[in-house]
Formats: C-alpha cells, sequence, structure tokens
C-alpha cells in the first residue's frame, strides 16, 4: 500500500511558520523536498539539541519538523538558484512558502510567474496575517499570532496573565489548514487543469481553532473571561486526587458518579433531582466541583479514573506529555514510530499518523541530513 | 465551482469535533447532510453564533435510529453518500450496523470516518471522553501554568478544533486517494492521537533527553526569545504579546519604545543575556507597558518590525481587528426566516476556487422532506406517515 498522495511533488522553503504543512504532506505519502539555504534550515538551530549540543544535525526541532522530507540545500535568494527554483518548481505540484509577502515574486519566484511556466502548480503561503489585508507586512512569532487570533485571552488564571499554548499551536494550525487548502486545490485542478494560490493566515488559522470565543459574541456579545482550568461549558475543571491532578467531569452518568461518592459516605446534597438536568450542573459547577475536590482526595488518579470509567463517566488523569510515551493504549496502536538515525547511533520513536487512513498508510521517515538529497533531486531536474 | 462539489457527506457528528470536520467539507462546497437525534446537545441558536459556525452550510434530518424504519432511511442515504462519519464512542455505530464492514455492502467505495476519543483498537477503546479530558492526557492541561503554578489552561476544547481541522485533511486526502485509485477504505481518527500529533518537538526531548517537563509560563518554545510572552497595559485586561528574538530586533525595539536606560542596561546586550535574565527583563517591559494602550504600542512595535499584538479577545477579535475584518473572516449571513447571523468563515483562502459559508446553520430536521424526496425518492405522502410515527422529526 502507498500513501494518499503518493506521486505529489512539493517543495518546502517555509520556516518553522509552516514547516507542518509539509510534515502532514509527507506524512500522507508526497514527496516534499525541503528547500534550505546553504547554512541549513533556520529549524536546524532551534532547541532543544541532541545531548545539549547545538549543531545542524542535532535539532530536535528541526528532526519533529521534517521527519519523512527529502532535503536539498540551494540559495533559491540569489539569481542563479533562483533560476533553479523556477526549474524545480516547474516540475512539482504543490510549493509552500512563508517568506514576507511580495519576497519570492522579487526574485521572479511569485506564483504567477511560476505557474507561467506551471500551471498546475498550487502555492501555499503561511504568513503571519495572510497576503492581503492592512496588517499583511506585519510580524508573529507563535506566541504573538495565538494572542491575535484569540486563543491565548482565554487561557490562564482569572487573576494570571493570558497564557500560550504548550506546542507551537499557531504554527500547526497554520500547517493544517495549508495542507486541507493544498489538496483542495489539488482535487480542484482534476476539474479546472490549473493550480491556485492557497494564502493561510497564521492569525486567521487561530480564530479557525477557537471553540466558544467568537460564537458567543456573535450571539450574545459575550466576552469570554479566562477561568483557569474550568471548562467554558462548566462542565470540565481539574481537581485534586491524593497523589495527582484529574480532571473532574460533570457530563456522562452523573447517577453513578452521586451513588459512588454516597457509597463513600460523600456527596450530600447531590442528588437532589434537579441536578440529573445538565443545565442545572452547568449553573452549580462551583459547588460540584468544591464537592467533587473533597470526595476525591481519598482516591489516587488512577483509582478515581478506572472508577469512573467503568461507571462511563469521562474522567481522565492530568498527566505530562512523556506520559504517552508509555502509554499501553498507544503502544498497542503502534502511534510511536521507531526511527534509525544510523549517523548518531540512535533510534528515535517518532509520534506517527494523526489518523489512519487504512487503505494508504501514514509515512514516517528520518528527517534530511544538509544537503542530503541536492545531487538526487537535481539529478531528477535532467 | 468549488473543490468538493458533487461530494455527499452523511454527516452522523455531534458536539464539536466532527462538526468541525463537517464544516470544513461544507465550505468546499460539499453536500452536508446532518442526522440528528431528539435531545442532543446544542450551544442555542442553531443558525449563528457558536452553533450556528459550527453547522454553516449543512442540511439537517432527524432520524430516529432506534426504529427500524429510522435505521433504513439512514442505511439507504448513506448508500448515496461518498463519506460517512460520526464521533461517537467506538461500539455505537457498530451496534447500529452503520459502520465500514456494514457500509461497504451498500456502497463499496464509501469513505467511512470513525472519530472517536481512543481509537477503534487497543485497550481503552471503549473509555470515554470529550476534549479538557484528552487534553490532561497529553500534557496540554498540566503545561499550560505559570512556573510551578497549578494547571490553568486550556479554558476550551481546543483538541476537538485539532481533532476536526486534521479529520477534514484525513477527509480530503481520502477522496483524493479514491479518485486515483477507486477504493474508498475506513479512517480511524482517534482524537487522543490527533491531539498527540500536535504536541510538537516535547515528546522527541522527552523520548531521548529523559526527565519531567515542567510548566514554563509563557517562555518561547521556539528560538530562545527576551523579552517574550505578555505585558499587562494601560486599562482592564489589557495585554501585549511581544516577542523579540535577535540582538537585531532588541535594538528597534529598545529604540521604539524611546530608548530607555533599562535597555541600555549591559546585562541585556546580547540575546544570551536577556534570555538569562528574563524575569529582570520582563518585570522592565511590564512596567512601560502598563503605561501604554495595547493597541497603540503594538502599532510602535509593528512599525518598528518587531513581532507584538494585541492579546485579542473576544470583541477585538470580532469587532475590531482591521485585518480579520479586511479578510471577511466573519460573515454575515442571511436566514430563511430574515435574520442576518454572524457566523465564522473558512480560515484559509484558496485563489481560484475559494471555500465559502454555503448558508446559515440548519434548524433542527430543517431539510428532511428535500433530502428524503430529492435522494430517495420518497413521496409525500410516506413522509408524512413515518413523521406522524415519529421516526422522522
Amino acid at each position: 500500500m502507498t500513501g494518499a498522495l503518493d506521486g505529489v511533488r512539493v517543495l518546502d522553503l517555509s520556516d518553522q511558520q509552516g514547516a507542518f504543512a509539509g510534515k502532514l504532506l509527507a506524512g500522507l505519502g508526497a514527496d516534499v523536498v525541503l528547500v534550505e539555504p546553504p547554512g541549513g534550515s533556520p529549524l536546524r538551530s532551534i532547541p532543544p539539541f541532541w545531548q545539549g549540543v547545538e549543531g545542524p544535525e542535532r535539532s530536535l526541532f528541526f528532526w519533529f519538523y521534517s521527519a519523512g522530507k527529502r532535503g536539498i540545500t540551494l540559495d533559491w535568494r540569489t539569481a542563479a538558484g533562483a533560476a533553479t527554483l523556477r526549474r524545480l518548481a516547474a516540475r512539482a505540484d504543490v510549493l509552500i512558502e512563508s517568506e514576507a509577502p511580495g519576497t519570492l515574486a522579487g526574485l521572479g519566484c511569485g506564483s504567477a510567474a511560476l505557474r507561467a511556466a506551471n500551471p498546475r502548480l498550487v502555492v501555499a503561503s503561511i504568513t503571519p496575517f495572510g497576503q492581503t489585508g492592512p496588517y499583511r507586512a506585519w510580524r508573529a512569532s507563535d506566541t504573538v499570532a495565538q494572542a491575535m487570533g484569540g486563543m491565548m485571552f482565554v487561557n490562564g488564571h482569572r487573576d494570571g496573565p493570558p497564557l500560550r499554548s504548550l506546542g507551537l499551536q499557531a504554527y500547526h494550525q497554520a500547517g493544517i489548514f495549508a495542507a486541507v487548502g493544498v489538496v483542495s486545490a489539488l482535487l480542484a485542478r482534476d476539474t479546472t487543469g490549473r493550480g491556485q494560490d492557497v494564502d493561510v493566515s497564521l492569525q486567521a488559522a487561530v480564530a479557525g481553532a477557537l471553540e466558544h470565543v467568537p460564537g458567543l459574541w456573535h450571539q450574545m456579545g459575550l466576552v469570554a473571561p479566562r477561568q483557569g482550568t474550568l471548562h467554558w461549558t462548566r462542565y470540565f475543571c481539574v481537581g485534586r486526587c491524593r497523589d495527582g491532578w484529574v480532571m473532574h467531569c460533570t457530563l456522562g452518568d452523573w447517577t453513578s458518579l452521586v451513588e459512588w461518592m454516597k457509597a463513600d459516605g460523600m456527596g450530600a446534597g447531590l442528588d437532589d433531582p434537579a441536578l440529573e438536568d445538565i443545565k442545572t450542573r452547568q449553573a452549580e459547577a462551583d459547588r460540584l466541583f468544591a464537592a467533587l475536590d473533597a470526595w476525591a482526595a481519598r482516591y489516587t488518579v488512577e483509582e478515581l479514573v478506572q472508577g469512573a470509567q467503568l461507571r462511563r463517566i469521562p474522567y481522565a488523569a492530568v498527566r505530562p506529555p512523556e506520559a504517552l510515551l508509555r502509554d499501553p493504549h498507544l503502544a498497542e496502536r503502534g502511534f510511536f514510530v521507531p526511527i534509525e538515525h544510523p549517523d548518531l547511533g540512535l533510534t528515535v520513536p517518532y509520534p506517527g499518523a494523526p489518523f489512519r487512513l487504512t487503505d494508504a498508510p501514514w509515512r514516517v521517515a528520518r528527517p534530511p541530513r544538509l544537503g542530503e538529497h541536492t545531487e538526487q533531486v537535481l539529478a531528477e531536474l535532467a | 465551482m468549488r473543490p468538493l462539489d458533487g461530494i455527499r457527506v452523511l454527516d452522523f457528528t455531534w458536539v464539536v469535533a466532527g462538526p468541525v470536520t463537517t464544516r470544513i467539507l461544507a465550505d468546499l462546497g460539499a453536500d452536508v447532510i446532518k442526522v440528528e437525534r431528539r435531545g442532543s446537545l446544542d450551544f442555542g441558536d442553531r443558525r449563528g453564533g457558536l452553533s450556528g459556525s459550527l453547522m454553516r452550510g449543512k442540511r439537517s434530518i432527524l432520524l430516529d435510529l432506534n426504529d427500524p424504519r429510522g435505521l433504513d432511511l439512514a442505511r439507504r442515504l448513506a448508500a448515496v453518500s461518498d463519506v460517512v462519519i460520526d464521533n461517537f464512542s467506538a461500539r455505537v455505530m457498530t451496534n447500529l450496523g452503520l459502520d465500514y464492514d456494514a457500509l461497504v455492502q451498500i456502497r463499496p467505495e464509501v469513505i467511512c470516518v470513525r472519530m472517536t476519543g481512543f481509537g477503534l483498537t487497543g485497550p481503552d477503546r471503549d473509555h470515554v471522553s470529550y476534549g479538557p479530558t484528552l487534553q490532561a492526557l497529553t500534557g496540554y492541561t498540566l503545561l499550560m501554568a505559570e512556573p510551578d503554578g497549578p494547571p490553568a489552561g486550556f479554558g476550551y476544547s481546543y483538541s476537538d478544533l485539532a481533532g476536526g481541522n486534521l479529520g477534514a485533511l484525513a477527509v480530503l486526502a481520502a477522496i483524493w486517494h479514491r479518485r486515483r485509485t477507486g477504493r474508498g477504505q475506513l479512517v480511524d481518527l482517534a482524537q487522543l492521537e490527533t491531539v498527540a500529533a500536535v504536541l510538537g518537538p516535547v515528546l522527541l526531548e522527552r523520548a531521548l533527553q529523559g526527565g519531567a517537563s515542567a510548566p514554563a509560563g509563557n517562555a518561547s518554545q521556539e528560538a530562545p526569545a527576551a523579552p517574550h510572552g505578555v505585558y499587562p497595559c494601560a486599562g482592564e485586561e489589557r495585554w501585549i504579546a511581544i516577542t523579540v528574538f535577535t540582538d537585531a530586533e532588541w535594538e528597534r525595539f529598545a529604540d521604539a519604545a524611546g530608548g530607555p536606560a533599562w535597555t541600555r542596561d549591559t546585562r541585556f546586550a546580547t540575546r544570551a543575556g536577556r534570555v538569562r535574565h528574563a524575569a529582570e527583563l520582563d518585570r522592565q517591559v511590564a512596567q512601560w507597558t502598563r503605561g501604554q494602550k495595547a493597541e497603540e504600542a503594538m502599532a510602535l512595535f509593528q512599525r518598528a518590525g518587531i513581532a507584538a499584538g494585541l492579546v485579542a479577545n473576544a470583541e477585538d477579535l470580532c469587532a475590531r481587528d482591521p485585518q480579520l475584518a479586511a479578510r471577511r473572516h466573519f460573515v454575515e449571513v442571511p436566514t430563511p426566516e430574515g435574520r442576518t447571523v454572524r457566523i465564522d468563515g473558512p480560515p484559509f483562502v484558496l485563489s481560484e476556487t475559494p471555500g465559502a459559508v454555503s448558508g446559515p446553520g440548519p434548524l433542527l430536521g430543517e431539510h428532511a422532506d428535500e433530502v428524503l424526496s430529492g435522494l430517495l425518492g420518497i413521496g409525500a405522502e410516506e413522509i408524512a406517515a413515518l413523521r406522524a410515527a415519529r421516526v422522522l422529526g
């Protein structure tokens, strides 16, 4: 079996803002060629580094975003390099870039010029604010994009500052939407015979990964506040067990939960029939979570979560990400894929498929060494 | 034209993650038929706002799947659909006889998307979950916190959005695959895995270097940066996010701020120094930003080429942001009742065949008659009888 995008040729010029798009397309089976400047992609200088020692082949950050891509070095900012880039683009299906708007056009490599030679080319641009609008030349980091896209304001404690997410979620959402846009454009090309531009803004991608914030504003003029781990629906909140944090949940089989508490001599007042209505539980969230917390303190996280899941109540342990590395469920599903890094004598467990196409398996492969495929890719041009 | 013209999606999804997947497909031109149940959860006005943004451009039919006649209608609709998608617990569609093994009998080239919390295999496959519990299991909840602080984030189900948006990619890839091979397939999407897949390099770091992850507040997770984070501005709950990576950026930052004395502190002259003394630098920056309006400081720094941005609240985002307004990110959509509702639009732009909001959210069961007559050729009398029997809403 081959990947879903087997045979699709992608040139990836992007930096960290857009790197996730190419990673997804490579996972789907596309031949993604990462085009790095001669000194290496900026991602190679971003920590963490293997054994803490900086070096172009040692950045775990680069590894994560570049797994499954081939790599060439090409100084496309020079006239000669730009000419080579045009030749590469002439036989590609997709080009992904994250330069400031207008940069590639200034080098004769804008989408219009590239499509003049290859009308089937899809060009995806991932920039802080998109190709149009008053902020199109403005800059962002992942954190600034999270802020301006509305993600940050609602994360954090009531009396504390807004908090950014774990992981570069502005970049990741932009990468996902770019990949969605690219495959959409490829599907459209089946009908039109022509490629097109995919314009992705980090800010809009973040806004497209919000839940309640815009909707409740549109609906009722509500400015959603920060309220710590109390979910905006008020059905979830972090609480404390004997040995750690747990995610409480007042959805699911409430009656069983209350019976369990009563069997422990707790939960006085929670057998009120009014609380069988989830709207009442929503309104009384503060009281309910206080009662649940007083009860949870007698259990370990594992005891509480197992007991809740047996009763089909969606409880979960609040775990560090590394818990995933030894999670028996993910192990049985083979989520992590061991990949050899022979130069370092290492086997690296890469996070694998975000979803499984059962007829077109996800592909995980080693990230490229600097310039590893330059000769190979240039030979393919001949 | 739109990229998914001619594609029909039979959509059993509810709550958030599944509807996020199918709203993108609807934006891209697919005919999305939402099969609904009585008394299922929604978030108020179905036309616009939160529910409307989740259900935009879809058609709705209310079927009693516990009645064999309702189930039969669902099967017949599946037989004329390209994609069948649900986000129930794994056993629900199997118990209904609507899982891939059953669907492939009536629609051999079907793309069947099973969007579950934990996937169709593995010891936890029958565990129940929602977005917040998946975020807890994957590290987001614990690590979105101040250093040494208790868990403080996410305030919402980011996992549903990550899973939903990736779900759309899965469907598009499966459609591409079917066009090339003629084969449909089963898609096993575990939301635990989608949200784990977007964690980033931290999993490699822990796997290779050991150690325990600890919350780091708003410290940079890309190149080292200082100042980096959010800083309070004048007024109530006004904040600015600022990122300064390089020494050149630091010089521009200092100039833009008017060159106060602390910007000339030699400890802050190099990136390494700024990162080492980030706590002190943050105090100085915060003292300066407290006297500034967030919008003005943002413009000041952006003119100097510094990544800086307002920490937008709902009103900033939806009613004040000139960039999202210029890109028509939020759209006004007329309803059949003569109202106008506001809805989130697709967050990416295709230049030749753009996606677009096809319409407002549907009322519950609004399109039952046209779906049953148009797709299955069922006559008005039979529809009336099904409705009288409450098989149809």
